[in-house]
């Protein structure tokens, strides 16, 4: 009879717990590498993690290890059913939350840089490597390189317009190009130098990208790609390696790179303001916001793992995985 | 009694590794077997538990069941990637017929449950697309979700043959990235060897066969006494300097009876595999009565930034005699980190049996021309597992203010090093095992080791450095020597601290010249003419051959008036190894017989 009780008692609790569960976010990153990574080493667990927003410093691992994992994307609409790494073995995909894993490219598609699915439907994804981009519309069953116009290029990021899931940037070497046609052709954007790092792209309006740069700082367009012009306000630094908008509030962004710590700006990127706290690791390679609370930011470093801010980039603190190169990061609101 | 003696005797010499003589195919095959029966016995009598071990007891039918239960201990704990995945298919292969179904089914659930990393580099595709492909012709017609990938037998098998293929193509049409690197021979070979032996698919099998005769020949073309001549793409230390310590030389020991006796565990595997070389082949790599010139043009890795071309051409140049050869790169980033581009290796002075110069560069731009990591901290990336990329006293490097210009055994190389560069010297290895190392009043360094007579020549003042070793005898994780430093004096560092600078070297044998001190004699009449400016650096200077050489960094070279254009190298030149570039096709000839590999075909013609 008391198991009975006890039983009756938490499902009669359960609804709750689940509605707590249901109102967190949850964080995913992926982790290249550590610094002992060596080809054909006993390397410690590289590839995907995730945790809820509650975590602390807890991570859950899905996937495969030891895949040198660069870029994440997440159907939202799937409600991460749906997750793509990109990784040096090509592009991992799952449709099932992690149960089943299958590398869905062939031995032509190497060094995956980054990975981005169409939100309208999962069975569209781009991938970015350093030999260009390349596209599926059918799950990942084939792959097409789809370089016209934009060559065999390193392709650091690809980046839809999810207001517009036709129009895709990418941020290469020799510069930003644009899509307007879902990847057929590429045309190059008016940005003079190269080396583009990382590219974000404003929550509603479509033409206002930010990209940071290896040498050059960070440029920005309100017009689609047609002028760009540099951010130098309250910048020290010139190798960004990330930038995001606060989804809560686009006048508010973050960006990290090389040495740089965590820079915030609170007026849509015009000035800058070092808000490093608490940050110990300042080669920051990945940042994200939390989309149902602007005040939770994680910072994912290089080589020093993820540190977490719930007052908007003021102080910092370690939250886990110490030592890895974490490469990107998302948070997803389920 | 005398004749089991006897027999001993032969035994010992016939493993032992002493200079190979040319002998008939029998003999030859004889004393292969002797040495396969070596190999065999060695690994199957270890105490140690390994793949090599567990293969050398199925091969052998020695004590299966210990093999079974070694197996399933080996597999516990899956670590390696693709060094991983060759081993476990290759001893499963040797076993397959003879092991228990428990066992079996370790073995399949590995291949489900680790997921191997497929790597960067061309060695690392080799190894994981051939172990990939027996692995998924060993379990067909399995799901997706019986694999570490989650593809079916049927998708990995068609993905690794594509590779295969595609690699034997850009191999046998533009040459190989990876090319001539004596520790990392082992790697192709041991590839191409297991789909020559295992493969079910008669065309893979057919590819595997002529992959392993191509990068066989390769090597034998430029190999002296165990050695394989440089220039190389990719080469450890302490191999460069201890030249036998590389793997291909124990490759060298198995299929053609030179340079040292060894338990390598890298040749094991084809040890064990049955497979034989053409006759053609080691008669190439052993007939040395004729002194020649050997050409090869390969590919640089690929290039993914920082670079106008994806695989821009490197050319390759070797003299080969009967006591040395010389042989160069022409220079450049070819390859990062480990490239030698330049060095003279001969028969005599053991382990240090090599002499040879580079400026050791490092930087973010060259990493990040081949590797997709952030530039800013890619240094240090690299530097966590090859130690010695950074240290301005490495023994290996490609640079960009490096060039050099060969004809015959002379050889220049120059440098215009840009103020700032890392580092802001150059290096020259002399060891510490020669007989003679003088410094003639005319500039001329004159070297003697054995009959075989180097002359260097400084275009700058330098200095004299002590040399400290690394040491060979501790391996890491993946059996790569560990780069902890200690000291073993005695080896000479020449190390110039100009920027604009160069030497030329002159190499003769006994043979080809006479006595050391006619050699001397010879040097001191042939004094190199230099501008030594920023911009501006360029050498004028006759051979003791004769030859008139003009070379202006980084690229104008002139022979006896005539400028030589290296793009019209082709893949293989000279009087053995003959092939077109894009000719997918390799013709061997040596006295009166020929034998052509066609790769479009897929087949072999005498």
């Amino acid at each position: 009879m008391k198991p009975f009780a006890c039983s009756a008692l938490l499902l009669m609790l359960l609804p709750g717990f689940a509605l707590l569960e249901a109102r967190q976010s949850t964080v995913y990153v992926s982790v290249v590498s550590t610094k002992l990574f060596v080809v054909g080493a006993p390397n410690p667990q590289t590839g995907l993690f995730y945790q809820k927003t509650s975590d602390d410093t807890l991570w859950q691992h899905t996937g495969r290890n030891n895949i040198r994992a660069f870029g994440v994307d997440i159907h939202t609409p799937s409600r991460g059913d749906v997750l793509c790494i990109a990784s040096g073995n090509g592009v991992h995909q799952t449709t099932n939350g992690g149960k089943t894993w299958k590398i869905t490219t062939g031995w032509r598609i190497t060094e995956v840089l980054s990975v981005a699915i169409d939100p309208r439907t999962a069975n569209t994804i781009y991938c970015s490597t350093p030999y260009g981009v390349y596209k599926t519309t059918d799950g990942g069953t084939t792959w097409n390189e789809r370089t016209n116009g934009m060559g065999t290029l390193f392709v650091q990021t690809v980046l839809i317009d999810r207001n517009n899931p036709e129009t895709l940037y990418c941020a290469t070497e020799q510069g930003v190009y644009r899509s307007d046609d879902g990847a057929a052709t590429w045309k190059k954007t008016g940005l003079h130098v190269g080396g583009v790092r990382s590219l974000t792209k404003h929550p509603t309006k479509s033409n206002v990208l930010f990209v940071g740069t290896d040498d050059f700082g960070i440029y920005a367009t309100s017009n689609g790609g047609a002028y760009w012009d540099k951010m130098a306000a309250g910048l020290d630094h010139v190798a960004f390696y990330t930038m995001v908008f606060d989804p809560t509030n686009p006048e508010i962004m973050y960006a990290g790179g090389y040495i740089t710590g965590v820079y915030k700006s609170v007026d849509g990127g015009q000035s800058w303001r070092r808000m490093n706290d608490g940050l110990t690791n300042l080669n920051v390679h990945s940042i994200a916001v939390d989309p149902t609370n602007g005040n939770r930011v994680y910072a994912g470093t290089m080589f020093g793992g993820v540190f977490k801010s719930e007052n908007g980039g003021t102080t910092w603190r370690y939250a886990g995985l110490g030592g890895s190169q974490v490469w990107t990061m998302t948070v997803q609101p389920f | 009694m005398k004749s089991l003696l006897v027999f001993g005797c032969l035994m010992i010499l016939c493993v032992s590794g002493a200079s190979a003589q040319m002998v008939d195919r029998a003999t030859y095959l004889k004393e292969f077997q002797q040495r396969v029966k070596y190999l065999e016995t060695a690994y199957d009598t270890s105490q140690a538990v390994g793949f090599y071990q567990i293969a050398a007891h199925y091969k052998l039918n020695s004590n299966i069941r210990q093999a079974d239960s070694m197996f399933v201990q080996a597999l516990k704990v899956p670590r390696g990637d693709m060094f991983w995945m060759f081993p476990v298919i290759g001893a499963y292969l040797q076993g397959v017929d003879k092991m228990s179904p428990e066992t079996k089914a370790v073995v399949r659930n590995a291949w489900k449950t680790y997921a191997p990393y497929r790597g960067d580099t061309e060695n690392h595709w080799a190894m994981y697309y051939a172990s990939l492909f027996l692995a998924a012709e060993q379990w067909p017609n399995l799901p997706g979700s019986e694999w570490y990938n989650g593809k079916s037998s049927d998708e990995n098998r068609e993905e690794a043959r594509e590779y295969l293929f595609d690699w034997a193509r850009i191999t046998t049409t533009i040459g190989q990235g990876e090319f001539d690197s004596p520790d990392y021979f082992a790697e192709y070979a041991i590839s191409t060897i297991l789909l020559a032996q295992f493969a079910q698919d008669p065309q893979v099998k057919q590819l595997g066969s002529m992959l392993s005769e191509y990068v066989f020949a390769d090597f034998a073309a430029e190999h002296l006494d165990g050695q394989y001549l440089g220039g190389f793409s990719r080469i450890y230390q302490p191999a460069v300097y201890k030249p036998l310590q590389s793997t291909a030389s124990a490759f060298a020991w198995l299929y053609f009876g030179t340079g040292e006796r060894t338990t390598s565990g890298w040749i094991l595997l084809p040890a064990l595999s049955g497979y034989e070389l053409p006759e053609i082949i080691y008669q190439i790599a052993l007939d040395r009565s004729k002194t020649y010139i050997h050409k090869e043009r390969k590919r640089v890795r690929n290039v993914i930034r920082y670079g106008d071309e994806k695989n821009p051409p490197v050319y390759k140049y070797t003299y080969v005699t009967k006591d040395y050869g010389i042989g160069s790169l022409m220079g450049g980033i070819l390859q990062p980190i480990q490239q030698h581009t330049w060095g003279v290796r001969y028969t005599y002075g053991r382990p240090y049996t090599t002499i040879f110069g580079l400026h050791p560069y490092w930087s973010g731009l060259e990493l990040g021309m081949f590797f997709p990591e952030e530039v800013k901290t890619l240094i240090a990336d690299v530097v966590a597992s090859k130690g010695t990329y950074n240290n301005p006293d490495k023994w290996t490097s490609a640079s960009p203010f490096e060039r050099t210009f060969q004809h015959k055994n002379t050889l220049i190389a120059l440098y215009d090093i840009d103020p700032g560069t890392t580092a802001e010297h150059i290096n020259g290895f002399f060891p510490r095992n020669l007989e003679e190392r003088i410094v003639d009043p005319t500039g001329w360094i004159v070297c003697k080791a054995g009959d075989t007579y180097v002359g260097w020549y400084p275009l700058q003042e330098y200095e004299w450095k002590e040399e400290l070793e690394t040491p060979a005898n501790s391996l890491n994780d993946i059996g790569r020597p560990q780069l902890e430093r200690v000291r073993e004096t005695g080896n000479w560092r020449l190390r110039s601290h100009k920027l604009q600078n160069g030497y030329v070297v002159e190499v003769r044998s006994k043979d080809e010249i006479g006595s050391f001190e006619r050699f001397r004699a010879a040097l001191k009449k042939s004094v190199p003419k230099r501008t030594m400016k920023p911009g501006d650096v360029s050498v004028d200077y006759t051979s003791i051959g004769g030859e008139k050489m003009h070379f202006r960094f980084p690229d104008e070279r002139k022979l006896n008036g005539k400028v030589v254009d290296l793009s019209r190298t082709k893949l293989f030149e000279g009087p053995f190894l003959h092939a077109e570039v894009g000719s997918q096709k390799l013709t061997m000839t040596y006295k009166n017989k020929k034998r052509v590999l066609d790769f479009k075909t897929l087949t072999v013609k005498e």
